[in-house]
């Protein structure tokens, strides 16, 4: 090559330099970004479409969650998807479909393409794993003042006793504001215990006891469903649930035949 | 040690065969092996129904021992011990016999015969995992009838959850030899320029087998229905019906085939090697396989020991299980997802592997990364034996390891986001031929990111701990591997079809199919998790009581899911394909022609003779 024709190459590379945004790189940075955008906006308001309205402090943990780890994955998601629709419209072989296109560069990797890509993704997971368990650390402290729930499940039925007052009953009632503790059980198969939009749950195991808690913080009703298929009539195995005022409970607890002052010891009630 | 029957094709044909070659080989076919299947399973219902009448566990016995003559006897009919029976009797099988083993001079009956010939035990796979798909779709659009409205009759309730169980335990069936079963047997050994595989006689007998586990699995309806879910999780199991002994037996005997498989993938590839073709020259699609086949070595066992101690506990009064007399529910559920966990992977990387296969054909570029994809799969399977009980982080047991198996779960995104870098990597500047298989990469590339991210939420505990059990998991799953797995096996089925049986696929039928089977599977499961995080339980007859979602959806998901099942793409495609003439680019049965794809399977010049 003489010299002449060496700068002319350069002039023509040099020419060629377009600006970022015309360059493949910088459109699928533009078709990243409002794919990002699309998805975060999607990680703030489609949670509040998609999930029940939260009752209780693992509820709004379990929104919460959604919400962060939803913003979090959407410009990763959007990366992917910006690429594959930009190899679509710019790459794409035009012409003649029964006619194999030109060979492509040999490009057979990228040492720091995929340095970053694995920089990233274990940034990324560290973050998921700090929030995921820090959230599931705080959820395991226990609250002095607990209220404490014995549950069984059985072929196909909830039954909910309060030790020390003698209450067994079909549907659960829950105090405002309190922790509660739930101890969960089974005498048949293997039940899931999910009271819905407390956001927990945890398997009722026949022959085993086992434990979740959580503290209502919205009043209102909830359903408490059989998340573990458990035979024929699983799909109808749930009790309606609902959260109530102190006073309320002390009420309802009056109504299934506590003695008044019992009933308010139990609700936590000053008399 | 294996008797050689890698001669040429074309040489083998013209291999004169004596009049005695093949021995016992030439009276045996798919008949004979039913018919022998049949009595000995009658036998054996006889003599069990004699002995064990009035006994306690009787029929759970007598149903055990009547399928496992029934698997036994079908593939002595089928040929599959005739060598090691003749070998125990002091001869040996000759190379005639060998020869006619393997297929030659039969024509299409070969194709219903015990036949080694690796080709042919392809195919035969092929065959059977459309089959099976169909058993399942049509299973799975049963269920979304019946989910139609919010209070439909349409099934009865135990009738539904047999129907959920089956359908369960058939796709997992298909998904796992999907592709290690055709394309592994058909495509791989020629990848790696070997003559068939290593043990070709464990390879025909891995296929029988699988054939006499699908009777198995198809009589639980007949004999009561295993109600019991997908899972099965014990103690529910011990109060089902005698189906559940028979559902065991299908797994079992399921297990037994894919090990087989399995063994024999590995040592293929591990000393069939042609000279030249090193462990770094791989195509990656043999990896994909070989690491996939290693899994499930590790992973599959699991699955047969824990239905082994069903099945005692149920047909012989012990209590592994039963918590009122010592035994454990959570003992179930550990083994069951020791297995459960790797099976995703035993299932996905295979698929995966081809995938790429077919994205680097059709961008005209080499595989992106390739050792780091090597890596990232070996990643993959170490991690994944480590991850099982996030699925059990709400059974209660061992709270304290939340924390741990969060970690390793979503450790595992690491090597898997790498799978996708290769894939856009493979993309990148290169020359995108929008061919049919093709499509199926772009379908794959949507569908698993939708997976993937559906995967951190449940990974998470405290969220896990909200959204476990619903449809939303049911929709996550099903995004990974339908929406993953099952469009990558169509991606490749469409990419090897021309290899398997010289004909192109129709690609105007196939992008028809692929258009509904994508707008299905988007509407679908989208409306799946949608209903699901609505508190929705996975093996619900009935939705909840008219919240506005179920109303709404599920008469949209029934007729997609429908349009989704009826063209599984591949059968509509094939029948338009089989129309169609061979049609050869450049004189050898190339029709993807170019560089970089892993040349040496396309370029011999092996016709299948239908």
């Amino acid at each position: 090559m003489s010299f002449e024709e060496q700068v002319d190459e350069l002039e023509r590379t040099v020419m060629s330099e377009k600006p970022f945004f015309s360059r493949p790189g910088g459109k699928i940075f533009i078709i990243w970004l409002i794919l990002s955008v699309i998805g975060v906006l999607i990680g703030f308001y489609a949670p509040h479409h998609l999930l029940p309205a939260m009752m209780s402090s693992t509820g709004t943990d379990v929104f919460k969650t959604v919400v962060v780890f939803t913003v979090l994955a959407a410009p990763v998601a959007a990366f992917v998807y910006a690429v594959g629709i930009y190899s679509l419209i710019a790459w794409r072989h035009k012409g003649d479909q029964d006619e194999p296109p030109e060979d492509g560069p040999p490009m057979h990797g990228n040492g720091p393409m995929t340095v970053v890509w694995l920089v990233v993704s274990s940034l990324l997971v560290v973050v998921l794993l700090v929030w995921g368990l820090s959230v599931y650390m705080a959820q395991q402290v226990s609250h002095p003042n607990t209220l404490q729930i014995d549950v069984t499940g059985r072929q196909w039925l909830w039954t909910f006793k309060y030790p020390g007052t003698g209450v067994e009953s079909r549907t659960l009632v829950l105090p405002l504001d309190r922790a509660v503790e739930f101890n969960v059980t089974s005498v048949d198969v293997t039940h899931g215990f999910w009271p819905v939009a407390l956001g927990n749950q945890v398997d009722a195991n026949p022959g085993e006891v086992t434990v979740i808690q959580t503290t209502p913080d919205k009043l209102g009703k909830f359903s408490v469903r059989c998340s573990q298929l458990c035979g024929l009539y699983h799909a109808f195995m749930y009790s309606s649930g609902s959260v109530v005022t102190p006073t309320q409970f002390s009420q309802w607890l009056q109504a299934q035949g506590v003695p008044p002052a019992l009933a308010d010891r139990t609700a936590r009630i000053a008399r | 040690m294996y008797v050689t029957t890698d001669v040429a094709p074309r040489l083998l044909e013209d291999t004169p065969l004596g009049p005695e070659a093949g021995g016992l080989y030439r009276r045996q076919n798919i008949w004979t092996g039913l018919g022998f299947g049949v009595f000995l399973g009658f036998v054996a219902w006889l003599i069990s129904h004699a002995l064990l009448q009035g006994s306690n566990w009787g029929s759970d016995m007598v149903v055990t021992v009547t399928m496992v003559a029934w698997v036994i006897g079908f593939n002595i009919g089928m040929g599959s011990f005739n060598a090691p029976i003749r070998w125990a009797l002091g001869h040996d099988q000759t190379h005639q016999d060998e020869l006619y083993a393997a297929g030659v001079g039969q024509g299409r009956s070969r194709y219903l015969k015990f036949c080694t010939d690796h080709k042919v035990v392809g195919t035969q796979y092929l065959v059977l995992v459309l089959v099976l798909f169909g058993v399942g779709g049509t299973l799975a659009m049963l269920i979304r009838t019946q989910l139609i409205t919010a209070h439909s009759s349409f099934l009865s309730p135990e009738t539904y959850n047999s129907l959920v169980t089956i359908h369960g335990m058939c796709m997992i069936i298909a998904t796992i030899i999907m592709v290690s079963g055709p394309f592994t047997n058909f495509i791989m050994p020629i990848m790696i320029g070997a003559k068939d595989m290593a043990f070709p006689r464990l390879n025909a007998m891995s296929f029988w087998v699988v054939v006499s586990a699908v009777p198995c699995l198809l009589a639980t309806f007949f004999l009561g229905g295993v109600d019991a879910g997908w899972t099965t999780y014990a103690p529910l199991t011990v109060q089902a019906p005698p189906a559940m002994d028979a559902f065991a037996v299908t797994i079992i005997t399921f297990v037994v085939s894919v090990t087989v498989a399995g063994v024999n993938t590995i040592v293929t590839i591990i000393t069939m090697r042609a000279k030249g073709m090193t462990m770094g020259r791989l195509p990656i699609f043999t990896w994909g396989s070989m690491i996939g086949g290693g899994l499930g070595l590790y992973a599959m066992p699991a699955f047969l020991l824990v239905m082994t101690l069903m099945i005692t506990d149920r047909a012989t009064g012990t209590s592994f299980f039963v918590a009122a007399q010592g035994g454990s529910g959570w003992l179930y559920e550990n083994v069951f997802w020791v297995m459960g966990h790797p099976e995703v992977y035993v299932i996905l990387l295979p698929p995966v592997a081809a995938m790429l296969e077919v994205a680097s054909t059709f961008a005209r570029k080499p595989v992106f990364g390739y050792k780091v994809v090597v890596a990232s799969f070996a990643a993959v399977a170490g991690l994944s034996i480590m991850v099982w009980a996030h699925h059990m982080f709400t059974t209660g047991w061992a709270p304290d390891l939340g924390g741990p198996f969060m970690l390793t779960t979503e450790l595992i995104s690491i090597p898997t986001g790498v799978i996708f870098l290769s894939i856009i990597g493979t993309l990148w500047k290169g020359r995108i031929w929008t061919r049919l298989p093709m499509y199926f990469v772009y379908l794959f590339l949507w569908n698993f990111i939708i997976g993937g991210v559906t995967g951190i939420y449940l990974s998470d505990v405290p969220a896990d701990q909200y959204f476990h059990g619903d449809m939303f998991v049911t929709a996550h799953f099903h995004y990974t591997l339908l929406g993953g797995a099952m469009i990558a096996a169509t991606a490749a089925l469409c990419y090897w079809f021309p290899k398997v049986s010289a004909k192109m696929l129709n690609e105007r039928i196939g992008k028809i199919a692929f258009w509904m089977i994508a707008i299905g599977i988007q509407i679908t499961y989208f409306g799946c998790s949608g209903r699901g995080s609505k508190e929705c339980p996975v093996v619900w007859r009935t939705t909840t009581r008219s919240s506005s979602m179920p109303t709404r959806w599920p008469p949209v998901a029934p007729t997609c899911s429908c349009s989704d099942g009826s063209c599984s793409c591949t059968p509509c495609s094939i029948r338009g394909a089989t129309g169609s003439r061979p049609r050869p680019t450049r004189g050898a049965p190339r029709p993807w022609s170019g560089r970089y794809r892993p040349r040496c399977h396309w370029r011999t010049s092996l016709w299948i003779r239908w």
